[in-house]
C-alpha cells in the first residue's frame, strides 16, 4: 500500500517535471540562453532546429537571407559597418552554406571552451580566398600604400599580426643593425630609408670612403650593401659597381 | 576490535569508500579532459555510461525471473560494479557545468539511485552476515529447529529492513529511468549527428 502510494508520488513529479520540459524548454532542454538577438524566439526550439536532424542551416536562411548577410538585418534594416578594415560581407562567397560551422547560437556555460568556432579563410571560395581585398580594406599608412605586391608575401591568412616580411631580402639586420626601424626608417616612411641614422655611418665618413674607392655613385647603400659584412658583398659589388660608373663615363 | 569500530571499517566505511571513489574519479577525469583539451570525448561518454548502466539490468531482470540466464549472486556483482562504472561515465559525461535542468535532474536522480544501490549493497551484507553468525551461535547452543526459528526471528526482521528498502530503490530506478529517457530524446530530437 504504502509502496502503491510512494509510485503514485514519483509518477506525479515525473509527469510535472515532463510538462516544464514543453512550457519552458529554455530552461529544461536548452544547453545555454541563445545570443540576445533571438531572445524573441528563445522557447521556439524547432525555430533553428530540425526534428532528429540538428540546427539546420536552411532554418538559418529562412531569416537570414544569404544577400542580405553582413549589409541588412533580418528585418530589412541597413547594418553599419562595426568591423574596422572590413568589408560589408563574405557571407556570400563561402563554399558551403553551413552556418552551424562557425555560428552556435546557445551561449556555451563558462566554464567551457567557447563553442563558437574562429573564421576559416578556407571555407571561402578559392578564387575569392586569393584576393584579400574583396573583403579587406586595404591599410593606408605609408608602408601599404605604395606596395603593390601581393598581401600575402607578409601576412599569413591566420592573422594580420606577426606579418612574415622578410627584411633579410633587402638588408640583413645582423647584430650591429639590430635597430628601431625609426633609425632607417624615419618619420615612419618604410618606402624610403637612411644609413645616416647611426653614428657609424657619417656623411662625411661614408663619402670619403666611397671616392677613395672611385665610387661616385653610393647614396643607394643597399644595392650594394646587402649586409653588414664588409668583407663579403661590400668588395665583389664595390668593384662592380666602380666598373659600371667606369663604364658609363667611357659612353 | 570493539562493536563500535567493527561497525565503521565494515560497514561505513566501504559505503562511504564507494560514493567517494566515485565522486573522487571523476573529478579526476574531467580534470584530466580539461588538460589534454579533450572535453569534447567527455560529451560522447554518455553513451557507454547509459549502456553499462542498462547492462547493469540483466540482475533486476534475472531476480523478478523474467530471464533465466546467469547465476543471480554473480548478476548481482556485475549489478554493483557495472552501475558502478556507467554512473562514473555519466558523471563525467554531465561535467561540472550547469546546462540544461533536464540533464541536471537525471544526473541527480542518478546519483539518488547510486547512493540507494550502495545502501542496499550494505543492508544486504549487513543482513547476511548476523544471520549467519546468529544460526552459527544457536547451533553451537545446541537449540532445536523450532527453538532457532524463534530465537532468530528478529534478525530476519534485517530482512525485512532490505525488502523495505528494495521498495524505495525501484521507484527511484524508475525516476531516474523516465528522466534519462526524457533527456535522451531531447538530445535525439535536437543534436545535429554530424
Amino acid at each position: 500500500m504504502r509502496r502503491g502510494w510512494l509510485m503514485a508520488l514519483i509518477s506525479a513529479n515525473l509527469a510535472v517535471l515532463i510538462a516544464l520540459v514543453f512550457i519552458y524548454p529554455h530552461l529544461m532542454v536548452s544547453p545555454g540562453p541563445v545570443v540576445s538577438a533571438h531572445a524573441e524566439i528563445n522557447t521556439d526550439c524547432f525555430a533553428c532546429h530540425a526534428p532528429l536532424r540538428g540546427a539546420s542551416s536552411g532554418r538559418c536562411i529562412a531569416c537570414h537571407a544569404l544577400s542580405d548577410i553582413g549589409l541588412r538585418s533580418s528585418k530589412g534594416v541597413p547594418l553599419v559597418q562595426k568591423t574596422k578594415g572590413l568589408k560589408a560581407s563574405f557571407h556570400q562567397e563561402l563554399i558551403e552554406k553551413d552556418c552551424v560551422a562557425c555560428h552556435s547560437d546557445h551561449r556555451a556555460p563558462r566554464l567551457t571552451q567557447r563553442s563558437r568556432k574562429p573564421f576559416s579563410h578556407d571555407l571561402l571560395r578559392v578564387a575569392v580566398r586569393e584576393q584579400c581585398a574583396s573583403c579587406h580594406v586595404a591599410p593606408t599608412d605609408k608602408l601599404h600604400s605604395k606596395l603593390s605586391a601581393n598581401c600575402k608575401q607578409c601576412h599569413g591568412q591566420q592573422a594580420w599580426k606577426p606579418a612574415t616580411f622578410d627584411h633579410g631580402k633587402f638588408f640583413v639586420l645582423d647584430k650591429d643593425h639590430n635597430a628601431t626601424c625609426e633609425t632607417c626608417h624615419t618619420g615612419s616612411d618604410y618606402s624610403r630609408y637612411t644609413c645616416y641614422g647611426c653614428h657609424e655611418h657619417t656623411p662625411a665618413k661614408v663619402r670619403a670612403e666611397h671616392l677613395k674607392e672611385g665610387i661616385l655613385d653610393y647614396e643607394n647603400c643597399v644595392e650594394c650593401h646587402r649586409s653588414g659584412d664588409k668583407h663579403g658583398l661590400e668588395k665583389k659589388d664595390t668593384r662592380r659597381k666602380k666598373d659600371a660608373h667606369r663604364d658609363r663615363h667611357k659612353d | 576490535m570493539s562493536l563500535k569500530a567493527r561497525l565503521f571499517s565494515r560497514e561505513v566505511l566501504p559505503f562511504y569508500l564507494a560514493l567517494g571513489a566515485l565522486m573522487a574519479l571523476t573529478l579526476l577525469l574531467d580534470a584530466l579532459l580539461h588538460v589534454f583539451n579533450l572535453v569534447w570525448i567527455g560529451r560522447y561518454l554518455g553513451i557507454p555510461g547509459v549502456l553499462l548502466i542498462l547492462g547493469s539490468f540483466g540482475y533486476s531482470l534475472r531476480k523478478r525471473k523474467l530471464i533465466g540466464a546467469g547465476k543471480p549472486v554473480q548478476l548481482l556483482r556485475w549489478h554493483e560494479g557495472m552501475a558502478w562504472a556507467g554512473s562514473l561515465l555519466v558523471l563525467v559525461h554531465a561535467g561540472i557545468h550547469f546546462n540544461a535542468i533536464l540533464g541536471w535532474l537525471a544526473v541527480l536522480a542518478m546519483l539518488v539511485n547510486v547512493a540507494s544501490g550502495l545502501t542496499g549493497k550494505f543492508l544486504l551484507d549487513r543482513a547476511r552476515r548476523r544471520l549467519e553468525e546468529a544460526r552459527q551461535r544457536m547451533r553451537q547452543q545446541g537449540l532445536s529447529a523450532a527453538e532457532l526459528e524463534d530465537r532468530t526471528y528478529w534478525d530476519s526482521l534485517t530482512f525485512d529492513a532490505v525488502k523495505q528498502w528494495r521498495a524505495v530503490h525501484f521507484p527511484i530506478t524508475l525516476a531516474f529511468g523516465v528522466l534519462t529517457l526524457a533527456h535522451l530524446v531531447a538530445v535525439f530530437l535536437f543534436w545535429g549527428w554530424k
